[in-house]
C-alpha cells in the first residue's frame, strides 16, 4: 500500500545499518499527519546527516508524498528502544 | 559509453522502484552507465511530482540516494538521479550559458561570473569552458556555493 508511511520506510531502510530496526509510525493530529521514524541509536546521525541534510531530505520527499493525498506532513526521527 | 549495469547500480535501481511504489505513482526508471557513474532518469507523467517546487523532491532524492549508496560506486564515481530529464535540461543550459560568457569574456576582454554555483554545477561550468580556446575559469568565495568567473587568459 502506498503512503507517506512507506516512503518514509523506504528511504530508512536504504539509509540505515540496521535496517531492521526501522520502524515508522504515522498519526493524525487534527490536520497534519506525524510520522515518526525510530532507528537503531547508531544510525541517529545518519538519518540525520551533517547539518542535517539528510533528516532535511527526507522531510521534502516526505511533504512530496503527503502533496498526493493532500496530508501536511511533519517527520520526527528518533531513537528506537 | 558502457551500458552494462553494475551490481550497485541494480541495487540503486531497485530502491528507485521501491521508492516509486511506496509513492503510488506509475513511472519508470531508465538507467545509462557514463564513465562518471550510473545515471538514472524517472519517466512518466506522474515522475512530474518530483519536479515541483523548482526541484527540491529531486535534489532531496539525489541525496539520500548519495549517502545509502556512494560508498557502493567506485571513488571516481557518481550516481546522478533525474527525473523527465529535468537536471539533464538545466546542465544543458548552464553550459550553453557558461560558452556564451566565455565568448563574451574572449571579445570584450571583461571577466564574467556566473553563480552562485554548487560543485557539481561548477564542475559543469569548467568543462564547458575548457572547450573555448583563450578562457580560463576560477572558482571565487567560499563554503558550498561559490562564484565561477571566466577571464581572458593572459
Amino acid at each position: 500500500m502506498p503512503g507517506v508511511r512507506e516512503v518514509v520506510e523506504v528511504m530508512a531502510k536504504a539509509l540505515a545499518d540496521q535496517p531492521n530496526d526501522v520502524r515508522v509510525t504515522e498519526s493524525q493530529h487534527k490536520h497534519m499527519t506525524v510520522i515518526e521514524l525510530f532507528v537503531a541509536p547508531g544510525d541517529l546521525g545518519k538519518l540525520i546527516g551533517r547539518q542535517g541534510r539528510t533528516a532535511a531530505a527526507l522531510r521534502t520527499l516526505a511533504s512530496s508524498a503527503g502533496e498526493r493525498e493532500g496530508k501536511q506532513v511533519t517527520l520526527e526521527i528518533r531513537e528506537g528502544r | 559509453m558502457d551500458t552494462k549495469p553494475t551490481t550497485s547500480t541494480a541495487s540503486i535501481l531497485d530502491f528507485l522502484n521501491r521508492f516509486i511504489a511506496a509513492l503510488g505513482i506509475t513511472a519508470a526508471v531508465s538507467v545509462e552507465e557514463s564513465a562518471d557513474g550510473p545515471r538514472l532518469n524517472l519517466t512518466g507523467d506522474e515522475a512530474e511530482l518530483l519536479v515541483r517546487h523548482r526541484g527540491e523532491p529531486l535534489k532531496a532524492l539525489q541525496h539520500v540516494v548519495d549517502m545509502a549508496f556512494s560508498r557502493s560506486l567506485p571513488d571516481d564515481t557518481r550516481v546522478f538521479v533525474d527525473a523527465l530529464e529535468y537536471r539533464k535540461g538545466k546542465d544543458i543550459e548552464l553550459r550553453h550559458m557558461a560558452k556564451f560568457l566565455a565568448e563574451k569574456a574572449k571579445q570584450t576582454g571583461l571577466d564574467q561570473q556566473l553563480g552562485p554555483l554548487n560543485p557539481y554545477e561548477r564542475r559543469l561550468v569548467h568543462m564547458a569552458v575548457a572547450e573555448v580556446p583563450g578562457v580560463t575559469t576560477e572558482s571565487i568565495g567560499d563554503a558550498f556555493s561559490k562564484t565561477v568567473l571566466i577571464s581572458l587568459r593572459k
